[in-house]
């Protein structure tokens, strides 16, 4: 049931990013619900949850981008990495907390997706327009992240979901 | 141990052999988006429903796709112009649109900014191919990067890893388009007596074959000019919106040099 739940809100979070994110688009970023997601798992459920559901969702958004399966599967643990240290050690409760480790996750996310571009042979961006887009997406990731949080509270706490020992 | 499975799905998948496999993985969620696009418009529509808004929409949607079509014609027209001032320029580029094509309508977007790209409903079996350009209405949307069976993802040319050479209509000036998260970046080259203004049109120059002449990119809408700098830079306001484009035409008889 836990299985079958999170692969159809990993499936719903990529399908939400690739058809109508876009439409949100501010400063040439746009949100990463994918992101969101599995940061507010990482947040709420613990680092293994994260980086389970971290790859299902970043292979999930590979097979929607241009290049190999794996780059932004790589990203997302990284970002899952970070969180996980972050919500051990600080507040949990705090919706700072997230928000904060959003940004950062998201900075760490396009430094692994762009280093992974670069290192596979893949065309990159420029690294002003990447800078600049890094930095929009983490404000607007940062934005979303309580939001994201408080809905997916609510979700665990309906479909009575343990937090797993992190 | 999951970094590593990762690194080592990205390393084989990108070998040349798993292509197929890649591209037929890439393409199965292609209905759902569609479906997803649908639905999507579907709640547009009820949302729409108190009130004119519905109408309004349609009517605004209908007079802008007129208002591109108009101003295609006329960057046509001002591009014929300097074609003929120029005397052709001598260059055996095909410029009428007599092309094989195929429509597609667009089923998915990039899922970062990063990539600026769609998703289409067309793929392998319905003739398209990597190295494809693919175009709309309203003027040069981008090329074909991979295909699936029934899917294709395009590089647009807000990607920022786009380039495509262009000329001005008004002035003539050459220079080369280059993606952008805002505008398009336009490197101009630096002709005495010439400087670009905005309100030009950027017209693909079918330089170094990579894009059929005389496609329509957009219009300047900001130039930096230094009688010291060896080029000039200006913004380009694209035709295309690719978060709003739903029907792209691939062109399936042009192949790029």
């Amino acid at each position: 049931m836990r299985l079958a739940t999170g692969l159809f809100l990993m499936l719903a979070a990529t399908l939400l990013q690739v058809t109508w994110a876009s439409q949100l688009e501010i400063a040439g970023a746009f949100p990463n619900l994918v992101l969101i997601a599995v940061i507010g798992l990482t947040w709420c459920q613990g680092v293994r949850v994260g980086l389970l559901w971290a790859c299902a969702g970043g292979i999930l958004l590979d097979l929607n981008a241009p290049g190999p399966l794996g780059p932004h599967a790589l990203a997302l643990l990284t970002g899952v990495y970070i969180t996980g240290f972050w919500s051990r050690n600080l507040d949990r409760e705090s919706p700072l907390h997230p928000a904060v480790a959003a940004a950062v996750s998201t900075v760490l996310y396009s430094l692994v997706l762009v280093g992974a571009d670069a290192a596979l042979g893949q065309p990159i961006p420029p690294v002003r327009t990447a800078m600049q887009l890094t930095f929009a997406a983490s404000v607007y990731n940062a934005a979303l992240m309580p939001f994201g949080l408080f809905v997916l509270r609510r979700g665990i706490a309906v479909l009575h979901w343990e937090a797993a020992s992190s | 141990m999951l970094t590593a499975a990762m690194l080592v799905l990205a390393v084989i998948s990108q070998q040349s052999w798993a292509a197929g496999v890649r591209g037929t993985a890439k393409s199965a969620l292609a209905p759902l988006e569609a479906q997803m696009i649908s639905l999507a418009a579907g709640f547009d529509r009820v949302t729409a429903i108190f009130g004119d808004i519905a109408s309004l929409r349609a009517d605004n949607q209908k007079l802008s796709s007129e208002n591109q079509d108009l101003k295609r014609q006329l960057a046509e027209l001002q591009a014929a112009g300097y074609d003929n001032k120029e005397l052709r320029l001598a260059l055996d580029f095909q410029r009428t649109f007599g092309h094989r094509t195929a429509v597609a309508a667009v089923v998915g977007r990039g899922p970062d900014a990063f990539s600026r790209t769609l998703q289409i409903d067309r793929g392998t079996l319905d003739g398209v191919q990597v190295g494809m350009i693919v175009v709309s209405g309203a003027g040069l949307v981008g090329r074909v990067r991979e295909t699936g069976l029934h899917g294709a993802i395009v590089q647009t040319l807000a990607d920022p890893q786009s380039r495509a050479n262009v000329f001005l209509s008004g002035s003539g000036l050459q220079g080369t388009v280059i993606g952008g998260p805002a505008a398009l970046q336009l490197q101009l080259e630096h002709r005495i007596g010439a400087v670009a203004s905005k309100g030009e049109w950027a017209i693909t120059s079918g330089v170094g074959g990579g894009y059929p002449r005389g496609l329509v990119v957009g219009d300047v809408i900001g130039v930096t000019h230094s009688d010291a700098a060896t080029s000039d830079a200006a913004l380009v306001r694209w035709t295309n919106d690719p978060s709003t484009l739903s029907l792209v035409i691939v062109v399936e008889d042009f192949t790029p040099k």
